[in-house]
């Protein structure tokens, strides 16, 4: 599945093949935490009625009136102070703005994005005074393939934005530990897991996995199961020889599935 | 001639009042505290990294596992994530059930919370008595779903199975025992002054720093800052429900102690009400065969009983997801630790990991 469609945008209506939507809640309530928003509804059944969701192999022709990719409910842009004050403020700072279920995600460039920060945590309008999470993706196929992700909230207007920066292979994302200090042990579980360094943190060192691990292991590239060098690595730190028992066979990603049906058991 | 040299210790990894297997390296001047740096990881499991090459629901019995003491919260907010990803509506009935078992799984976690952390500071009786309520709770969702303690209650789009015959009345019977049981552990402990003495003003996390370092949940409420995922950003139909959320005043371990021993009794007055006007019909929504959500990515947040838990998905139109993330509060409450424990006793660092309440699990993941 994951050569079918590499490169994701977010700003478009999700492809029509996975489109079983069922007639999602009839208003796009713009902070819709989650999208069973409105259980006045009668009688549950009543609403995926309205639309079945099709097991729609051939979704091709199903959207009737509409013009040809449908625009899903899901990826309805909703009213967003944060992002209209960035907008006006940091024209030239953003990238993108996505949405998807009711949340706005702004692609911001890497050079300013400590003043944006500043700007959001400080502006009294919006005082996203808290970092709710910050995580990263990577994406091997695009020329930069990383992405931090930054899901902000505010305490006092209960609102939610989240923020993106690209980053590149041999670059160094900048550190958010001056704005927001509990970005200081996300930051240093992204260095971790996908090898991210961040400038200016004060303290960038593994913090999941051993201080001798080599290799990042939430990379794409790294396989399930670790890499056989990285045990052997390891073994020569800590001299145990029962550290682990590498078995190439079990190296099948996702492979199991064929196991499954031609011997009916489970993953070997 | 005296001299004092500064000394560094190690308290865990395995250490009975770390809960788990937490390993605190310790600098000391005396007994007094000058630096904490918690070392964590031992009890990482690539969570996140299984997660990419499992279908959507395969992962969540993975997410039993995070916090596995309150399951039903990390599987409320998985499956609130994938509904959201989808767009699915869940049936109302559904939802009051999946507000029952939260809130039930909220008293549960509580108390085996309750018990450890008295019994971390000398009081040995109210281990016992916890105990003994959480037995009910966990015997009533074994009930529900055959399982004591990774429970994979919940289906996405709604439940597997309306609740067994009688579960209703059952829980009801609960919830007449249950005020009278957390009576008795509070005259066990609230003007105790043995209690008093190691917990007031013991690991002082002011409201400032504890919105800074991202804590959550009691913790946070611990400090004075009103703020509860149920309350600020309603899912599965908190918004119909009333109920307060309890804050601290003096932002010290016994505060935290208050905030928990009151949400208990709020999580009932919230069982109560969803058991009185539990609706009738589906348990779960119409949900295809094969879960595929559409291109895009979602933030979904839900109080567990430790504090915001995060669930970030990521999904390329496949019948996996392209990433996952769990925000664990546990992991960003530990954060805190240092600051809350700098300049006291060596005794208080066992009060202080207490009352931030964390599971390894869910730190390390």
């Amino acid at each position: 599945m994951t050569d079918e469609k590499d490169d994701r945008q977010p700003g478009e209506a999700p492809a029509a093949g996975g489109g079983e939507s069922p007639a999602a809640p009839a208003t796009p309530a713009p902070q819709a935490v989650a999208p069973a928003g409105t259980p006045a509804k009668p009688a549950a059944p009543a609403g995926p009625a309205a639309k079945p969701p099709a097991p729609a192999a051939p979704p091709a022709v199903a959207p009737p009136a509409a013009a040809a990719p449908k625009p899903s409910l899901l990826t309805q842009p909703v009213p967003s102070v944060a992002v209209d004050r960035i907008k006006e403020r940091f024209a030239d700072q953003v990238v993108e703005i996505a949405y998807y279920a009711g949340e706005a995600t702004v692609k911001l460039k890497q050079d300013r994005a400590e003043e944006v920060w500043r700007f959001l945590r400080d502006e009294p309008d919006l005082r996203f005074d808290f970092l709710s999470n910050l995580t990263a993706l990577h994406w091997p196929e695009r020329p930069k393939p990383f992405e931090v992700v930054y899901h902000l909230y505010s305490l006092p207007k209960r609102q939610r934005i989240n923020l993106k920066v690209d980053v590149g292979e041999n670059e160094q994302a900048p550190t958010a530990c001056r704005v927001w200090p509990t970005a200081n042990w996300h930051e240093r579980e992204v260095f971790d897991l996908f090898g991210i360094q961040f400038h200016g943190h004060p303290d960038m060192t593994r913090i999941l996995m051993t201080d001798e691990w080599v290799g990042y292991p939430l990379r794409k590239d790294y396989p399930l199961e670790g890499k056989p060098e990285d045990h052997l690595q390891l073994r020569q730190v800590t001299t145990a020889e029962h550290v682990y028992t590498f078995d190439k066979s079990s190296i099948k990603g996702f492979g199991w599935k064929k196991e499954v049906e031609k011997t009916g058991e489970g993953r070997g | 001639m005296f001299r004092t040299e500064e000394m560094d210790i190690n308290m865990g990894p395995q250490h009975p009042s770390t809960h788990g297997v937490l390993r605190l390296k310790l600098t000391l001047d005396g007994e007094e505290i000058v630096d904490v740096r918690p070392i964590i990881g031992y009890l990482h499991r690539g969570v996140e990294k299984l997660c990419e090459y499992r279908t959507y629901p395969m992962i969540e019995p993975l997410t039993d596992r995070l916090d596995y003491v309150a399951a039903i919260s990390e599987n409320l907010g998985y499956c609130g994530a994938v509904e959201k990803l989808m767009g699915l509506v869940v049936p109302p009935r559904a939802q009051y059930i999946r507000v029952i078992l939260a809130e039930l799984q909220r008293i549960a976690s509580h108390l085996l919370w309750l018990g450890t952390h008295a019994l971390d500071l000398g009081a040995m009786t109210v281990y016992f008595y916890t105990f003994r309520e959480r037995e009910l709770i966990l015997d009533l969702f074994e009930q529900f779903c055959g399982a004591r303690l990774t429970y994979n209650s919940m289906r996405i789009g709604g439940l597997l199975e309306d609740v067994p015959p009688g579960w209703t009345d059952r829980v009801r019977h609960f919830l007449t025992i249950f005020p009278s049981r957390q009576k008795e552990y509070e005259d066990l402990l609230t003007v105790n002054r043995i209690w008093l003495g190691r917990t007031r003003g013991v690991g002082i996390l002011s409201p400032e720093d504890a919105v800074a370092m991202g804590a959550s949940g009691p913790t946070l409420r611990g400090s004075g800052v009103d703020y509860d995922v149920r309350r600020a950003q309603p899912y599965c139909s908190y918004e119909q429900f009333e109920f307060d959320v309890p804050t601290g005043t003096n932002c010290d371990t016994y505060d935290r102690y208050l905030v928990r021993m009151e949400e208990m009794r709020q999580s009932c007055r919230i069982i109560r009400q969803a058991l009185d006007r539990l609706p009738e019909g589906e348990v779960r929504a119409k949900v295809p065969k094969y879960i595929k959500p559409p291109v895009g990515e979602v933030y979904h947040v839900v109080e567990s009983p430790r504090g915001e838990q995060g669930f970030y998905l990521v999904s390329k139109g496949g019948e996996m997801p392209y990433r996952v993330r769990f925000r664990s509060p546990s992991f960003v409450n530990l954060q805190a630790l240092p600051m809350m424990c700098k300049g006291r006793l060596i005794a208080d660092v066992v009060a202080v990991i207490g009352s931030i309440d964390i599971v390894l699990g869910d730190v390390d993941r």
